[in-house]
């Protein structure tokens, strides 16, 4: 301290410089103003604030691709509820950390792009006053039938009803998804399709592999009924092998 | 406690004014309570009372797979998510043979240290406020904080409860030209400390009002188990990331500052966390010349079962020694959880440090303990 | 009925009533602008005149702002606390509005519509006006104390304490430093204080009228509870001291009171030492005087929010020991130092004496302030760390 005082007039030197410096260097600022709409309109009324969909979607275009709020669940091309990836496993709702997810499976089964016919939520309810945005059912889910939305005004005068989001608000196209997180949705549908160009190939492998085990062993139950027609010509034949197999091939093929 | 001697004088009752400072208090950091009695403005004792931010948070992780706890250890200390992140994660893989992929525990370090900063930088704000001055150091410290919160978004997808680290790596890996922004930030972050320091550590009122306040001598800060900057700042050179290495710290050349005197008052806590700001700096500069690209999950399978074991994680939180200790019992839910918190263990010495104090230093100890209440109560 | 009588008090009061309280709302703009620039924040930015009920809005940089405050004060609802005192509750923010206001007439604000004629203007040309000055200004602890009383509330209670044992030590060296003024002109009449200075003879340019002022300044922040001396109101200690209770309304005049309170003592140090209305111009315009005398005392306004932007609090016993301990001895040193140099330059007229009196005085009061300085707080000094490899 050579001058009384003379930590004061530094702390105030540098008050003042803050005090200049934010007219000039937009660096400084801590906030910044959050415009409420395009057009800087600020809401007029309590009904007016939530944004709708597109407006906040040019937001969350500036948030990073990472971006998280809320889940939804994706459907492919078509119908929602025709193409809903959802199969009503629920292990989402049973690893969902503050427990807000409510499924209840559907009691008929749909088939859904060539797959399998399988179950489809019958309700599928996310409480968003009770989400806390961990993604973690983003991650435990084994048929990428969920991801996170980064919608993020989801205020409604209706507190209760409001607040609990059903199956069809939670519905969202694959298109959408790509929309607001590119990169994550393009690496996402890259490896749904490599698994599925590798099962397909597995399957595949599998088959042929099936169909030259079912050759070999008709070729070889052939040989032996050969033989054992040779051995007693007289006794009748039994049922044909081959379609033991075939049948069960057709099983094994869905 | 110290002598005080009500004044008795006949038809005149005289008795300590008792104050409930808290829950809702300006600077109690929380829903926290200190029950002051005070002599004029002396302070003769004060209970400290806490429990109402309690979340149940060690039984509902029993009740749970050991994945679906690990966003509710952001919410312990909110400050510090990726490093409550990597204390829980730390504990888990001991539990289980896994390999930790180079780019994942790079990355692991750079969060921390940006953690540390962020914590460090938003308390001296939080102190300095305490001390009265408005808020200006404040808004420096979290314009600053945003920059790095910035960056948490980015890679985790949240501000705050970042939620990052997994059993064996990370969640996911940093977009691209996430490290030439960290290094950005990270290169503009001493400008910014000359500044801060320049306002603050040669401020006449802060030296007079912080010096010989609080004092807690290095044998009952040992003994009590306190630990991180207000261990140091008593004097005792202690830090998990020597002692421990843990992750790749032993890669890393930085350098641990601590408190030249046996005993640690206010100023020396608040100069400890400046001054370990500097070397979080040094280790992220040197942890993004180091970082490579590669894998940044490593051979966890996707459902965590682990076989019967016990384990214990411990970290270097900004706050002092996070740990974790789990039972598992072979499984997919922890037979026993058990968070050990800083925040909780420092403030365990609050009223040996008060007591004697005036009304106004018993807030800036409480300010300078860096209590987050999420912590204290789980 | 003397209708002279009537429009000459209208004439000098209604000015005073309607220049200050409009200050005040600026005032709590600017401060409210600066602040958030100090810190980097933009500041009220929204709140105009509406042009149309239905929207649209010219947002004039956030104007408005302190009409929308008050607008917003008076419907507040006004609580008192059960058992609190409600009649003491009621007048202690009127009582500490009412001297801050009345003391504004000692001023010497030359409006240009009174001539030094009317009967009014001469009552308030008072030969003892600095005294009548600090005795109204005393009533405002009486005030404080009443809402620390009356507010049933601990932290109230607090408040109140604090700021009597405060409002009294500094009120000691707030009056010495004045002293040196009144003894140099001879006079406590204001305008007679205000003429002594005109032309540049402004006594802060003089080493004791330097010194003085810097007391008189930094007693004035104490008096008036800015930061670093705001521990009445310890927002981090004690919630907001001894208006923790007050809502609506009545918090709005105690805000008053308090800023009407600025005004009045920066106006006081304007008199005493910036030279009243002096300034550039004023022997062709003399209309100017009232603007420059405004303009100083809102340059000292700046400096307090500046310190209020910067500056935290000090603690209760090193604010009464840097009342006690420093301020005082050191105006008392100052009050024998004018004296001196006064006698000195009586004696020898010439620059060569004026410029070592000057000199001297300046090392005299600088090194009584170091010395008095490291006796209050020798141990209080930065240090130094060790690094653990």
């Amino acid at each position: 301290m050579s001058l009384l005082g003379g930590g004061i007039f530094k702390g105030m030197a540098v008050t003042l410089r803050n005090f200049v410096g934010s007219y000039f260097d937009k660096e400084r600022l801590t906030t910044k103003e959050y415009a409420w709409r395009t057009d800087d309109k600020l809401p007029e009324r309590a009904g007016d604030y939530p944004k709708e969909e597109a407006e906040q979607l040019s937001d969350t275009t500036t948030v990073t691709h990472y971006s998280r709020n809320f889940p939804m669940l994706l459907h492919d091309e078509g119908e929602p509820m025709d193409t809903v990836r959802c199969v009503a496993c629920q292990i989402c709702e049973r690893e969902c950390p503050p427990q807000c997810i409510y499924i209840e499976k559907s009691k008929d089964k749909m088939e859904r792009g060539g797959n399998k016919a399988q179950f489809y939520p019958a309700t599928f309810d996310i409480d968003v006053s009770v989400c806390m945005s961990c993604q973690i059912c983003v991650e435990v889910c084994p048929f990428d039938a969920i991801v996170m939305n980064s919608q993020f005004e989801l205020s409604t005068p209706d507190r209760f009803g409001g607040l609990l989001l059903r199956r069809d608000d939670l519905l969202k196209s694959n298109d959408y998804y790509h929309k607001i997180h590119p990169e994550e949705a393009a690496a996402r549908d890259k490896r749904i399709a490599d698994e599925k160009a590798a099962k397909e190939a597995k399957k595949k492998a599998a088959e042929e592999a099936k169909k030259k085990a079912a050759e070999a062993k008709a070729k070889a139950e052939a040989e032996a009924k050969a033989k054992e027609e040779a051995e007693s010509a007289e006794k009748p034949a039994e049922a044909p092998a081959p379609t033991h197999t075939d049948a069960k091939k057709e099983d094994n093929g869905e | 406690m110290p002598n005080y001697e009500l004044i008795q004088q006949d038809g005149l009752e005289t008795s300590l004014l008792e104050v409930s400072m808290g829950p809702h208090h300006p600077s109690t950091h929380g829903v926290f309570r200190m029950d002051v009695k005070l002599d004029g403005e002396t302070v003769v004792d004060l209970k400290p009372v806490f429990g109402y931010l309690h979340r149940n948070h060690e039984k509902l992780a029993e009740a749970m797979s050991y994945l679906a706890s690990m966003p509710f250890t952001d919410r312990l200390d909110y400050f510090n998510s990726m490093t409550n992140n990597w204390a829980y994660a730390l504990a888990a893989e001991q539990l289980i043979e896994i390999e930790i992929p180079e780019r994942a525990e790079y990355l692991r370090v750079i969060m921390s240290e940006l953690t540390r900063l962020v914590n460090h930088v938003s308390l001296v704000g939080f102190f300095v406020n305490d001390l009265g001055a408005l808020g200006t150091p404040l808004l420096y410290a979290f314009r600053e904080r945003e920059k790095i919160l910035d960056l948490f978004e980015q890679a985790s997808g949240a501000r705050m409860m970042c939620n990052y680290f997994r059993f064996g790596g990370l969640r996911c890996d940093v977009p691209e030209g996430w490290l030439d922004r960290t290094r950005e930030v990270v290169d503009r972050f001493p400008k910014f400390l000359d500044e801060y320091e320049k306002l603050l550590c040669e401020n006449e009122i802060i030296l007079s009002r912080t010096q010989g306040v609080g004092n807690l001598s290095k044998e009952l800060a040992i003994n009590a188990g306190i630990t991180g900057p207000m261990l140091r700042a008593s004097g005792v050179n202690y830090d998990i990331r020597k002692v421990d290495n843990y992750g790749i710290y032993d890669r890393f050349k930085f350098r641990v500052p601590y408190s030249k005197g046996k005993v640690g008052d206010c100023y020396d806590r608040f100069m400890v966390r400046m001054l370990e700001m500097r070397e979080s700096i040094e280790i992220l500069k040197q942890a993004l010349d180091g970082i490579e690209a590669g894998p940044i999950m490593g051979n966890a399978g996707k459902v965590f079962k682990p076989a019967k074991a016990e384990a214990y994680g411990r970290v270097e939180a900004p706050k002092g020694e996070l740990g974790f200790y789990l039972v598992a019992d072979g499984t997919t839910q922890p037979y026993r959880y058990r968070v050990r918190p800083p925040s909780f263990i420092n403030l365990t010495v609050l009223q040996d440090m008060c007591i004697g104090q005036q009304v106004a230093d018993a807030v800036i100890i409480l300010g300078s303990i860096d209590i987050v209440l999420g912590e204290v109560d789980r | 009925m003397n209708w002279e009588l009537i429009g000459d008090i209208l004439l000098a009061t209604v000015p005073l009533l309607v220049i200050f309280p409009s200050m005040f709302a600026l005032t709590t703009w600017v401060e409210r602008k600066a602040l958030a620039r100090i810190q980097n924040r933009i500041g009220p930015n929204k709140v105009g005149v509406p042009l149309t009920p239905y929207g649209g809005n010219l947002s004039l940089f956030g104007l408005g702002q302190p009409a929308a405050d008050g607008i917003k004060m008076l419907f507040k609802e006004n609580i008192v606390p059960t058992g609190a005192d409600r009649l003491f509750h009621l007048l202690a923010p009127i009582l500490s509005l009412i001297p801050a206001m009345l003391v504004l007439c000692f001023l010497p604000l030359e409006f240009p519509w009174l001539n030094g004629e009317q009967n009014s203007v001469k009552a308030f040309m008072l030969d003892g006006a600095v005294i009548f000055f600090f005795a109204i200004t005393g009533l405002n602890t009486l005030a404080v104390f009443m809402a620390g009383w009356a507010s049933r509330n601990k932290y109230s209670l607090l408040g109140g304490m604090r700021a009597i044992a405060q409002m009294v030590s500094y009120e000691i060296p707030l009056v010495l430093s004045a002293v040196v003024v009144v003894m140099i002109v001879g006079s406590l009449n204001a305008a007679e204080i205000a003429e002594a200075q005109a032309g540049w003879n402004w006594y802060v340019f003089q080493p004791w009228g330097l010194a003085a002022f810097v007391i008189f300044f930094i007693a004035a922040l104490a008096e008036t509870n800015r930061s670093p001396f705001d521990l009445p109101e310890a927002e981090s200690e004690i919630i907001a001291g001894y208006f923790t209770e007050y809502s609506g309304f009545k918090f709005a005049l105690f805000f008053l009171g308090e800023y009407i309170a600025m005004f009045a003592i920066s106006g006081l140090a304007v008199t005493l030492f910036l030279g009243a209305g002096g300034g550039p111009g004023v022997e062709a315009l003399p209309w100017l005087k009232v603007i420059w005398f405004l303009a100083k005392v809102c340059i000292l306004i700046g400096v307090m929010i500046w310190l209020r932007g910067t500056l935290p609090r000090l603690r209760v016993d090193q604010l009464m020991g840097f009342a006690w301990k420093f301020l005082l001895p050191l105006s008392i040193l100052n009050i024998f130092i004018a004296g001196f140099a006064w006698h000195a330059k009586k004696a020898n007229e010439g620059t060569a004496v004026s410029v070592i009196v000057w000199v001297a005085a300046l090392i005299i009061l600088y090194a009584a302030a170091k010395g008095l300085d490291h006796v209050n707080r020798a141990k209080v000094k930065p240090r130094t760390y060790q690094y653990g490899e």
